[in-house]
């Protein structure tokens, strides 16, 4: 199970495929020889223990009718209680429905405009043209959300940069970084202007490694320049394509807490609301309890998990080498 | 003849290969126009937080507006309110500090983890590999990891905002793989042959031979630190100092006129216009990845993209 490959597995170099016959050596003879390489681990295991498979664990209070206030094993298992009182939310349903629908929004769009990105880029042939152009367009994703939602309420908000030009010839003010019918628009622009250049410098690379002499044989026997991209550039950054989308499946209920919750207030929760934000509105800021919203949060985890593993397996059905491989 | 022809005909100007057809003037120019907008549409409006950062308050409001395009004077009274000892100093002085500590921890974290899996066939090696994988197919949730903070006592402790944070496992893989592909095994053989422990064999081989990729991920995880906003809203609401990205979305809840802000707002009130003090805090949080950013570049394609997607 190799994480995150998608050319073939690496071949080992020359003179290592001999037959090498090693005896058995014991555990004891194993740690003697190990234990350096087990202790350098062990602060990054200790992390993962305690930040990872901790909470993981408390996933467990989600079955219980859980109280900071008594010892653990005082508090009395319900089952399955408390993901009923979940889905009875009335704020629950808006919430997954808004999730899935950022979600959806931002596959269909950002995708696209990413490949797009790549593909003009690539077709451009001056590499001064190229570099320039590429440091500018991914510089934006490094910035945080705080700093992009400022930048477009300054520029595009009810007193930003814009609304003064419209003002200046006649115009009305831009109403859209508050108005709650144009957020999916609003979203779009800012997903454009943070993590398309990301999502181009990725599919450039998967491009970059697409061999030239394909090209020139296909323009030698007469392909003109869309059938070359259709049968060569397209099925050349296929595993990328894939490895991107079963990432991104498994993420479809995580859309990211940062950018609704910076623009709740403006915007309203109605429209805002996704799934981490209704976590910790009701649950940890609010008066629903940490059982709910661990029930919540699990919901979104297991979810996660199994989507994760449909679509990996789906891939490697249809060919692709997916997030790991069968082993 | 064929000679004349051939000193008659324009030189290529471009590195387009022979076989490629010359596009269209049209398309060119739609392409052209496509890239340029493109680039304007990220570049003005940084511009534009750069020159509203040093107008003074008679260019602002005679420019009617929150951000100037164009400078007509120039005014440091935003930078010298950052840079007063005040508030936002300490913020800044706070941010500066949680990321180079926290960049360190996650630096020894990562390097010790991956260093340690990347022997194939050592001990514990598969399950330890495992249990690093995981992490990739779940995560734990929201209200579990703020119990946890909350079980270890580091609620309105700024140690909350590093600790969870620590490791990242894609960082971690990203090294690994390096270390697995990149440096060649006959020179750790020949070390270990020559009598050098793992730990030396490390210092003085394995990361003299990574600081390319090395400096990326340190880059990645100090990036992450200097963004942070969540952690902070979610583990240290209680406390004085907040992390620039905190101070700048309640400055920025302020002037939408919108609740949630009021009450914390006035300590960041000043002699300095509202809209350049602002803008001087955004240029503060943008001008450390502006820095690190050409470095990043540099070595990015070539170290994070072959190590991560062609493994």
């Amino acid at each position: 199970m190799a994480a995150l490959q998608t050319s073939a597995p690496p071949v080992s170099p020359p003179g290592q495929d001999r037959v090498i016959v090693k005896r058995k050596r014991t555990v004891a003879q194993r740690f003697r020889s190990d234990w350096p390489l087990l202790l350098m681990t062990l602060p990054a295991m200790a992390q993962l223990a305690v930040f990872f498979y901790w909470p993981s664990a408390w996933n467990v209070i989600a079955f219980m009718d859980y109280s900071p206030h008594r010892p653990f094993w005082e508090n009395p298992l319900v089952g399955f209680a408390w993901f009923e009182r979940l889905f009875n939310n009335p704020y629950f349903m808006p919430a997954l429905l808004n999730t899935l629908k950022y979600s959806f929004a931002n596959l269909l769009f950002l995708f696209p405009l990413s490949i797009i990105l790549a593909l003009i880029m690539h077709s451009v042939v001056s590499t001064k043209v190229r570099s320039v152009f590429q440091s500018i367009v991914y510089l934006p994703y490094f910035f945080s959300w705080v700093l992009v939602v400022t930048v477009f309420v300054q520029t595009l908000g009810s007193d930003g940069l814009v609304s003064n030009w419209l003002l200046d010839f006649g115009g009305d003010r831009l109403s859209f970084t508050s108005n709650p019918d144009t957020f999916m628009f609003l979203a779009w622009l800012q997903w454009a202007w943070k993590d398309a250049g990301w999502g181009m410098i990725i599919f450039l690379a998967a491009l970059a490694s697409i061999n030239p002499s394909l090209y020139e044989a296909a323009a030698v026997d007469g392909a003109s320049r869309w059938r070359r991209m259709w049968h060569i550039t397209l099925p050349g950054i296929r595993p990328v394509i894939v490895l991107l989308l079963i990432l991104h499946i498994g993420g479809i209920l995580s859309v990211g807490f940062e950018q609704y919750q910076l623009q709740r207030d403006a915007i309203g929760y109605q429209t805002t609301e996704v799934l981490d934000t209704f976590i910790y509105y009701r649950s940890v800021i609010g008066t629903e309890g940490p059982s709910f919203g661990t029930a919540a949060g699990l919901f979104k985890g297991v979810i996660g998990l199994i989507l994760v593993l449909i679509a990996n397996s789906v891939a490697h059905r249809l060919g692709e080498q997916g997030i790991y491989q069968k082993s | 003849m064929t000679a004349i022809d051939i000193k008659l005909k324009p030189r290529r100007k471009s590195a387009r290969p022979v076989w490629d057809e010359e596009p269209s003037v049209l398309g060119k120019a739609v392409k052209a126009l496509f890239l340029i907008c493109y680039g304007a549409a990220i570049v003005l409006p940084i511009w534009a937080v750069v020159a509203t950062s040093f107008a003074s308050e008679e260019s602002l409001a005679s420019a009617g507006g929150n951000l100037l395009l164009i400078p007509t004077d120039f005014s440091f009274a935003a930078y010298q309110e950052i840079f007063d000892g005040g508030a936002l100093t300490k913020s800044l002085i706070l941010t500066i500090g949680l990321t180079a500590g926290g960049t360190a921890l996650s630096m020894v974290l990562t390097i010790g983890a991956a260093y340690g899996l990347s022997r194939t066939g050592s001990l514990l090696h598969r399950p330890l590999l495992m249990l690093v994988l995981f992490t990739f197919l779940f995560a734990p949730g929201l209200y579990p990891s703020f119990l946890v903070v909350q079980k270890l006592g580091l609620f309105n402790n700024y140690l909350s905002i590093i600790l969870p944070m620590a490791l990242s496992a894609f960082n971690l893989i990203v090294l690994r793989s390096f270390f697995m592909n990149s440096v060649p095994t006959e020179l750790l053989d020949a070390a270990r042959m020559d009598g050098a422990g793992e730990f030396r064999t490390l210092f003085k081989i394995v990361l003299p031979m990574s600081k390319a990729i090395l400096a990326v991920i340190a880059l990645f995880y100090a990036v992450g630190y200097w963004n942070i906003y969540f952690s902070a809203v979610l583990y240290i609401p209680g406390l004085e100092t907040q992390p620039i990205q905190v101070v700048l979305q309640r400055m920025l809840m302020s002037t939408q006129g919108l609740p949630g802000a009021a009450a914390n707002v006035s300590q960041y009130q000043s002699a300095a216009p509202d809209a350049a003090l602002k803008m001087a805090v955004v240029v503060c949080t943008i001008i450390p990845i502006v820095i690190m950013y050409p470095f990043i570049q540099k070595h990015f394609t070539k170290a994070v993209i072959t190590g991560a997607i062609k493994g």
